[in-house]
């Protein structure tokens, strides 16, 4: 009894919980860094640690050790809840992404509505931040931020709900198991189309360069950011960081199959029973999985930024309302539609 | 503790560019520093656009009177530590403009100034150079602080 709840507590501070979702985004951040900087025919960063891989470490420390201003016109008590919360609540929704095993170290019957409301709940304390420091850049940035988060919610949304309606699940565990026995959702037809708005949709949910119109350095300075410094502002580039990470494992979770290696091929049974059959060798074999898909996302996501110039506020609102919200409703309606006519289409589990 | 913190310093000095009523020469100079011939991120300098983010202030110019208040307020909305680097000698001692009625020959009346790049325009190399220089020198204020030698 006390042992479990030990462990449980170890789980959610360290391993797969607080620390390694932090370390992982570090992680992730020096990969898009230097990809990006590659694309460019730059070198990226390069003399902190090997290859610069401490860069982001050292960024964060700097930024918590450098002073903290608030502005007096700010409101103060907002000014400083929502760079933690906007913290807490990615870190959060990251305990129900199986990292470590097939469940998250949360889970529940229908989570991903959950995580789902906590995405919107970030969006949310962006444009409150960006209200709460009283500055007209930071205004401006928060009302371009709530039409494009509010925008891209509904396809975002729509296509995390598609590999759902086909595993006929709203629980995350029940859809990785179920892409264990059917393969991954982004072989499956409408499911592919869906994977692709999701990752179209994540740019602007995370403010990355082709979308990156809240922040848009050449009009608004940084945006709704433009007064936060010091700790505030490294919890804030933290919270983005967690974002990028959730999103990346939502779409594995959700579209590449999760956790799940080479082991669910056929004719590779004897490999999954070894695996599943030893906690230790399970669990590391697991995270590396996890960690190569990931990675994968990001790198993609990286690409579309360095291709992409940014999009003027119209392109950008007609893209959300215009393109991808009718688009995600069609392979809604389709999804629907195939597993009511067809059903062996989808097979059950 | 605080050597993780001095460490953290030397290796993420992020610039903010402002322009004092310079030609613009250094400001495409300085670029160009950034672009992938010499790229500045290899050190961790990230170009950052608000005040509130950066550590270096990268001014070019020699300080027109219209300017001259601006830059103090710039400097004043930079976090502490904050350093000034100038770029071009027009912002060193005026430059071609020293003389003029209407201008302060220099940031360093404005500001405090930690390190100066000469050239008309500063060449790429010369700024990174500057950054490296800076950044020496961070180090060296670090250890004597902590009485090191
Ligand atoms: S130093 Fe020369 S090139 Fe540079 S800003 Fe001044 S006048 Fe222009």
């Amino acid at each position: 009894m006390v042992l479990d709840i030990f462990l449980g507590i170890l789980q959610i501070v360290l391993f797969p919980g607080i620390v390694f979702c932090i370390g992982l985004t570090f992680l992730l951040e020096w990969i898009d860094r230097k990809y990006y900087a590659d694309l460019q025919n730059r070198m990226g960063p390069l003399y902190v640690g090997w290859r610069g891989i401490l860069q982001p470490f050292a960024d964060f420390i700097k930024l918590m050790a450098k002073e903290d201003i608030t502005p007096k016109a700010a409101d103060r008590k907002m000014f400083t809840a929502t760079p933690l919360f906007s913290v807490v609540v990615p870190l959060l929704a990251l305990l129900f992404i199986p990292i470590a095993n097939i469940t998250g170290v949360l889970s529940f019957q229908g989570d991903l509505i959950f995580i789902l409301f906590l995405t919107t709940i970030v969006a949310i304390l962006i444009i409150l931040a960006g209200y709460s420091s009283m500055n007209r850049y930071s205004s401006i940035g928060a009302a371009r931020a709530g039409l494009q988060l509010m925008g891209y919610e509904i396809p975002l949304t729509l296509a995390a709900l598609t590999p759902a309606m086909i595993a006929r699940s709203l629980t995350i565990t029940e859809i990785v198991q179920y892409q264990a026995v059917a393969g991954m959702s982004i072989l499956l037809f409408p499911s592919m189309i869906a994977f692709g708005v999701f990752i179209i949709t994540l740019l602007p949910e995370l403010e990355k360069i082709p979308m990156d119109i809240p922040e848009a350095e050449t009009e608004l300075v940084a945006g709704w950011q433009t007064e936060f410094s010091g700790k505030k502002y490294a919890f804030f580039r933290l919270s983005n960081n967690l974002e990028l990470l959730l999103g990346a494992g939502l779409a594995v979770t959700l579209f590449l199959g999760g956790p799940y290696g080479i082991e669910k091929l056929p004719g590779l049974t004897a490999l999954d029973l070894v695996i599943q059959g030893n906690i230790v060798l399970s669990t590391v074999w697991y995270t590396v999985w996890f960690l190569i898909k990931t990675a994968i996302v990001v790198l993609v996501i990286t690409n579309l930024r360095a291709l992409f110039s940014r999009y003027r506020i119209d392109q950008m609102v007609r893209g959300a309302w215009r393109y991808l919200t009718p688009l995600m409703i069609g392979v809604t309606a389709i999804t629907m539609l195939l597993s009511a006519v067809a059903p062996g289409l989808y097979p059950v589990v | 503790m605080s050597k993780l913190v001095d460490w953290a310093r030397r290796s993420s000095p992020w610039l903010l560019h402002f322009n004092s009523g310079s030609c613009n020469g250094c400001d495409i100079e300085i670029l160009a520093a950034l672009m992938p011939r010499f790229d500045l991120e290899r050190f961790g300098a990230l170009l950052k656009g608000s005040p509130r983010h950066a550590d270096v202030l990268v001014c070019t110019g020699p300080v027109t009177r219209q300017q001259a208040p601006r830059l103090r307020r710039i400097y004043e909305q930079m976090p502490e530590p904050k350093f000034v680097m100038v770029v071009g000698t027009c912002g060193s001692t005026g430059g071609v403009f020293r003389g003029c009625y209407n201008n302060a020959e220099g940031i360093d009346n404005v500001i405090p100034v930690d390190v100066y790049v000469p050239g008309c325009p500063a060449r790429p190399e010369a700024i990174a150079l500057g950054a490296v220089k800076l950044l020496e020198k961070l180090k060296n204020a670090q250890k004597q602080a902590r009485g090191e030698k």
